[in-house]
């Protein structure tokens, strides 16, 4: 018994994305929600679940009261940052496929730039078995996501012989497929590898265009059962698999201290599950949407997900391997390096629009989408697929 | 809403200033309080004895000493600069941080003992909003002048400070972020304040962990101890933080993970080594941060480093060296009659969030001065020109050097600890 094919999308929404929103992430979570059920061509009043992120500052019974939902039957959290991204589709996809609810709205919405903005400096460690973990980091000024994944970025440089260029080949990709999205921050900007090269250090061997933008803004989707789903107006994206997965030892992004540093053990599970969820192999997979909050992570991913060996993700992606009209392409939207920042959410809804055949970067033949979520971190993954 | 309304009728903080600073600069030069004092032998020698100038000053006063004669002394009333409206106005509006970043004295003439000098001063202009490393602010500038008993200029002096919104958040200024700790990792900070690195081990099948935790994963004991690691180790993986700025630490740094030769892995930055000179598999070895009383942390040095610290600006020996002891801080800053509390009151220094007491202004004109004869024994000064950096603390040593960059200008640099304390450009007048 699995999840696999019995719960599909059926609706996306989404705010514009922005440097600063100037509107509360309450009501940016509310207006994407809004979106995304007339999308499902549903009102409030046929939602009965919502779930987001751990880390969303809007709950479900404030989005539940702005919406003018009557009641929830369902409401649950998926915590660990951007890890969260698909495990709010997989808790959506347990719920309508068991008939815990039949509706599900999954949200993320934040002001990340204009507000809290999670590349800044941690501060403080708070007491609780997360805070002691940040506190064998944040006193040596080990205290930003992009110092977290560098290390492990060096480690994988040192034993498979990646390069700078290697991961700037995938910033460029990223922001060669935003360049044609009009909803993309990036749009009309791609970038050539000698400016990636030249840009600053963040933390070496990182630089700044190996480093997702910041962004405001909201995403939602609709989940039901694949049943309703095909009353309803927009052709399904079929959740085929739902994964969330840990490793070993597994830590919020400090995954230093056992094992291989050039490896994402939790997103090896993640993919392990997939396969077996949704009986296919990358072979079968036409685009992939891999979470790109730092370029080094997307060659590990192509590795732990079997698209590639270990080590050989830097020939992966050279030539183009990559990019919209490469071996696989990867975020056709751009990605958060290139279209924004939401946590992953906008990625999901990617994956969605191209099973719909309606993305601005469309592929053609698109029948299954793998997706992921933050990385470093417990994790997250999915493959959606069209209606046979 | 009217209050809407009333917002919008009411000129934003930067209008007001450029009105203010237009309204002031159109006001031109007016009279400053008087000197107290003629200039005088006395006042003098006080200023030679206490700068440690050796200099010959029984003709002229030195000229560093300009702004001394214009000092009020230790009285309750402030004397006031042609900046005192704009600087409150931006106190007001949030500005509340000042800086001073330039000093630049120009002399006419040396004067004489005995000669009265009229001070007078106006202001000279403002520039912002800026983005600068101390937060967003204004640049304020104002001129003091001095005129002889014939009305003719013997000295001007340009004066700029900084006016900032204050960072919530200061790179490199705060301390390094306190771990929290619980039952279970307790003995590891108290190890590193006993200078020991301390590693959990299960009392029962002995392996060894790090982090530590309640419950050995392997055999599920809750009995645990620890051993001391030898503290010697290998780089496992390390980066090297550039941006953006983190409390207590100042970039570049680095932060590596350690594999011990005992299995476990550790983290923490490599110090006393150049970011470009860390690799993969160098050997490394514990050392102890002092961070304050209650924190001490595990750091790492190259396994070679030698176990003194070596002294941070290893080049070229300074042309003089002055140890900045209380006294030295405290009898200058008396000397140069200036009052100000943080040049004599450590407690209430370091109640207004400084390190300590600290050199003022007209001494470090003073030194700069002293420098510039050291190196042109007898050449008379035209000008001198500070660009001011960090702080000069007591119980730091301060430095000096200087070089001529041509037939009539010099360069003198006073560092210490913390950095350079002043970048100067002092010119000298053609001898005939």
């Amino acid at each position: 018994m699995s999840v696999s094919g019995k719960a599909a999308i059926a609706g996306i929404g989404a705010t514009e994305f922005s440097k600063e929103s100037g509107r509360s992430e309450l009501r940016l979570a509310v207006e994407a929600c809004l979106e995304a059920i007339r999308d499902a061509g549903l009102e409030p009043s046929d939602v009965d679940g919502l779930v987001t992120y751990a880390a969303d500052t809007s709950s479900e019974i404030a989005v539940q009261r702005e919406l003018g939902i009557p009641g929830l039957r369902f409401f649950s959290r998926v915590d660990y940052g951007g890890g969260a991204a698909c495990g709010t589709v997989a808790h959506a996809a347990m719920a309508v496929s068991t008939g815990q609810a039949d509706v599900v709205v999954c949200y993320r919405a934040f002001n990340e730039r204009s507000g809290h903005r999670f590349g800044q400096a941690n501060s403080s460690a708070r007491a609780d078995s997360t805070g002691l973990e940040f506190s064998w980091h944040l006193p040596y000024g080990f205290a930003t996501p992009a110092a977290w994944v560098a290390m492990q970025a060096r480690r994988y440089m040192h034993e498979y012989g990646a390069t700078g260029e290697d991961f700037g080949r995938v910033a460029v990709a990223m922001r060669r497929h935003a360049a044609t999205n009009p909803r993309a921050w990036f749009h009309g900007r791609p970038i050539t590898l000698e400016e990636h090269q030249t840009s600053r250090w963040i933390v070496d061997p990182l630089r700044l265009l190996d480093c997702c933008q910041e962004s405001d803004g909201g995403v939602a989707l609709v989940v039901t059962s694949v049943e309703r789903a095909r009353d309803l107006p927009r052709p399904p994206a079929v959740v085929t698999a739902a994964a969330q997965g840990t490793g070993p030892d597994q830590m919020m992004m400090f995954g230093y201290y056992t094992g291989d540093l050039a490896a994402l053990p939790a997103m090896g599970r993640v993919g392990r599950t997939l396969w077996w969820q949704s009986g296919l192999t990358p072979g079968d997979i036409r685009t992939a949407i891999l979470y790109d909050h730092f370029t080094p992570f997307v060659l590990i991913q192509l590795e732990e997900l079997g698209f590639c060996g270990r080590g050989e993700a830097k020939d992966y992606v050279k030539d183009g391997g990559i990019e919209l009209d490469g071996r696989l392409p990867v975020n056709p939207n751009g990605g958060q390096l290139g279209e924004a920042y939401i946590h992953g959410m906008n990625g999901v809804a990617e994956a969605v629009r191209q099973i719909r055949g309606a993305s601005v970067n469309q592929l053609d033949g698109v029948e299954h989408v793998l997706v992921t979520a933050g990385t470093g971190v417990p994790t997250s993954g999915l493959i959606l697929s069209a209606l046979p | 809403m009217t209050t809407t309304q009333e917002a919008a009728a009411e000129p934003s903080v930067h209008d007001r200033l450029t009105e203010l600073a237009g309204r002031l600069a159109a006001a031109g030069e007016r009279p400053a309080p008087p000197c107290p004092d003629a200039v005088n032998t006395a006042m003098i020698r006080n200023w030679t004895q206490a700068l440690g100038d050796s200099g010959d000053w029984s003709r002229v006063a030195p000229p560093a000493m300009i702004q001394v004669w214009s000092m009020p002394g230790l009285v309750s009333e402030k004397g006031g600069s042609a900046a005192d409206e704009v600087l409150r106005l931006l106190d007001e509006s949030g500005y509340t941080g000042v800086v001073a970043t330039n000093c630049e004295q120009t002399y006419d003439r040396y004067v004489r003992a005995g000669e009265h000098l009229r001070p007078a001063m106006r202001f000279g202009g403002l520039a912002g909003p800026k983005k600068t490393a101390m937060g967003e602010g204004y640049f304020v500038t104002w001129y003091q002048t001095w005129y002889d008993e014939d009305d003719r200029r013997v000295a001007e002096m340009l004066f700029r400070v900084l006016k900032f919104r204050p960072r919530k958040r200061r790179a490199g200024a705060a301390k390094p972020v306190k771990p929290a700790t619980s039952l279970d990792t307790a003995f590891f900070w108290e190890g590193a304040k006993a200078g020991e690195l301390r590693i959990q081990r299960c009392a029962d099948c002995g392996r060894l962990r790090h982090p530590p935790g309640p419950m050995c994963p392997s055999c599920h004991s809750l009995e645990r101890d620890h051993i001391v690691a030898s503290g010697r180790g290998v780089v496992h993986s390390y980066v090297v933080h550039h941006h953006p700025p983190v409390p207590g630490r100042t970039p570049p740094f680095v932060v590596a993970v350690v594999e011990l030769e005992e299995g476990v892995r550790v983290v923490g930055n490599v110090l006393r080594c150049d970011p470009d000179d860390v690799t993969i598999g160098m050997p490394v070895r514990v050392t102890f941060e002092d961070v304050d009383d209650d924190l001490t942390l595990p750091q790492w040095i190259p396994a070679d480093a030698p176990d003194d610290e070596p002294p941070p600006h290893p080049e070229e020996p300074a042309l003089l060296e002055i140890p900045l002891t209380p006294t030295f801080v405290i009898a200058t800053a008396l000397a140069t009659r200036d009052f100000t509390p943080v040049h004599h009151d450590t407690a209430l220094a370091r109640a207004q969030g400084t390190k300590d007491i600290f050199l003022n202004i007209l001494t470090t004109m003073g030194l700069v001065q002293r420098a510039a004869l050291t190196v042109a024994p007898g050449a008379v000064l035209e000008s001198i020109s500070v660009r001011l950096g960090v702080p000069a603390y007591a119980g730091d040593t301060l430095r000096l050097y200087a070089e001529r960059a041509d037939a009539t200008t010099l360069t003198v640099r006073g560092a210490v600890s913390l950095g350079d304390h002043v970048t100067a450009t002092v010119k000298l007048k053609e001898t005939p």
